[in-house]
């Protein structure tokens, strides 16, 4: 693709939004429709300002990525642990894989009330539904990720007579890396997605989501769109954080191999 | 197809798989004759089978499931085809991709939940708010799945098509749609999956009917037996749902399986 052609794809794509923010400043402004209901660009990114300058949109957000974290963090350990344990062991597959399987079919927000009734409102239910989030999809990819180890490098592995943590370390996680990898990243967008909706769901003071319906308790079209952009935005880039950390271990991955 | 599902089964895994539950089961029990927590936090396991009972002979359960699917159905069948459409489109035409692209994937960064208290200040708390939730919801995994599916159409086909001189409805209908059928599948799958997440979110948040709208209710009420009833029963039409639609799957497949096993007898 030459630079004139590049060039052309970028103005492609974004005729679209422009469009949009042209439509979007037209009917507000010729009052076609109330700015209660749609408020001005201009409007949301000066309340985006004295969000950040003045009203502590910094703490809600810091807030909102300690609870992703703890329950990201819990989840995702215990997720690869159990998935490390049904992948290596068929018999431990055959005993948990049912009801990890069963228990999966159950939504993740279903769980909010009786967690909610269990542990009371605070931010203990919040961090555990994350980690369930963030569990499964590190669970499944783990688990795939250590069945899909080629036979002949457990094989080999044999031959040079390692056994036990020295197999595992070697041979198994570097082969599964790339799998246990995609479940990090999954488990991520999860807990992001998952957290929002239990900032909704469980009464709390502060955090993105809660902020978003603050706005939408007080008729603030403003914040409500501020807040969606932020909660856009912070999934956008913690995924690409994560991401480069991936591309990162698979760089080292590769040279560790011409090594 | 059930006679060979019974051939198949292991009588040593499936006792393998009973452990778990049982053991679940047992402490269970334990925990709630020794009184370990407050008849307030843990019932009897047997009176969570009587709750179920007792809710499925009311007919109160009925409505409320009645209630959750119809709002999944609608919500999912807009926001599917819709999302189909838009797939298929710019899976087939660079354009299309290009001009919708950018805007599809910043819009999908956005956490469905975040959504939800726009939805009700712009459609209100009844509904169609909730048909418009769960529509955005399945419309991402739809639109992503259906273009990839289209954009992995193998070029020979396509080329044998023009050699064939198929038309536009013919292409779509004999080549590109069976061969992007996997990967649509999938999109309904994920879509559908979301949808029923949603629904329990939503009639959380406030609705006069629907499975999450009686757990939510009976979570205020301190009714742990309904809560749990309610956790029951929306994994098993979560189950449900996932079932059917592998059936689906391995009906609308079969050419595939057949065709690949074809592939390996030449080879």
């Amino acid at each position: 693709m030459n630079i004139n052609e590049k060039i052309k794809v970028q103005v492609i794509g974004i005729i679209l939004p422009l469009l949009i923010l042209v439509l979007w400043q037209y009917v507000v402004s010729a009052g076609y429709v109330s700015y209660h209901i749609l408020p001005l660009p201009g409007k949301v990114i000066s309340k985006f300002i004295r969000l950040f300058t003045q009203e502590k949109l910094l703490l809600h957000i810091a807030v909102s990525l300690k609870r992703v974290f703890y329950g990201f963090f819990i989840g995702t350990v215990s997720g690869f642990l159990f998935g490390l344990l049904m992948g290596l062991s068929r018999t431990s597959e055959k005993i948990f894989g049912p009801f990890f399987h069963t228990v999966r079919q159950v939504p993740l927000i279903g769980w909010i009330p009786l967690i909610v009734m269990w542990f009371g409102m605070n931010e203990l239910p919040r961090i555990l539904i994350v980690a369930i989030g963030a569990f499964y999809p590190t669970t499944m990819n783990t688990f795939a990720g250590v069945r899909s180890v080629p036979r002949q490098y457990v094989e080999l592995a044999s031959v040079y007579g390692f056994k036990g943590i020295k197999l595992i370390r070697r041979i198994i996680l570097p082969s599964a890396l790339p799998s246990i990898v995609t479940g990090f990243t999954l488990s991520l967008g999860m807990s992001w997605v998952v957290l929002v909706a239990a900032e909704l769901l469980i009464e709390t003071n502060v955090g993105i989501g809660k902020l978003i319906d603050v706005g939408r308790e007080t008729f603030n079209m403003e914040l409500v769109t501020v807040g969606i952009i932020t909660s856009g935005l912070l999934g956008f880039i913690m995924t690409k954080i994560v991401e480069k950390l991936a591309s990162g271990t698979q760089k080292g991955m590769v040279s560790d191999q011409k090594q | 197809m059930i006679q060979s599902l019974f051939q198949r089964f292991n009588w040593k895994d499936g006792l393998l798989a009973l452990i778990v539950p049982l053991l679940v089961l047992v402490v269970w029990q334990s925990a709630v004759s020794m009184h370990l927590f407050s008849p307030l936090l843990l019932i009897p396991p047997l009176t969570l089978v009587n709750t179920l009972l007792y809710l499925a002979s009311s007919g109160d359960l009925t409505i409320n499931i009645i209630a959750s699917l119809n709002r999944v159905l609608i919500g999912f069948l807009i926001g599917a085809s819709t999302g189909f459409l838009l797939g298929l489109f710019m899976g087939l035409s660079p354009f299309v991709d290009r001009f919708f692209g950018p805007v599809i994937k910043a819009f999908k960064q956005v956490p469905q939940f975040a959504l939800m208290p726009l939805i009700i200040l712009w459609f209100g708390v009844d509904e169609l708010a909730k048909f418009v939730f769960i529509g955005i919801g399945a419309f991402f995994p739809m639109v992503f799945n259906t273009y990839q599916g289209v954009c992995d159409v193998p070029k020979k086909y396509c080329e044998l098509a023009r050699v064939f001189n198929y038309n536009g409805c013919h292409y779509l209908s004999k080549v590109i749609l069976p061969s992007a059928m996997p990967s649509i599948i999938t999109g309904i799958r994920f879509s559908l999956g979301l949808s029923w997440m949603l629904v329990v979110g939503a009639e959380i948040f406030g609705a006069d009917t629907g499975l999450g709208y009686m757990m939510a209710c009976s979570r205020n009420m301190f009714q742990i037996d309904i809560v749990m009833a309610g956790l029951v029963v929306i994994g098993a039409i979560g189950f449900g749902i996932n079932l059917v639609l592998q059936i689906i799957e391995k009906r609308v497949l079969r050419w595939r399986i057949t065709s690949d096993q074809g592939a390996k007898g030449n080879s």
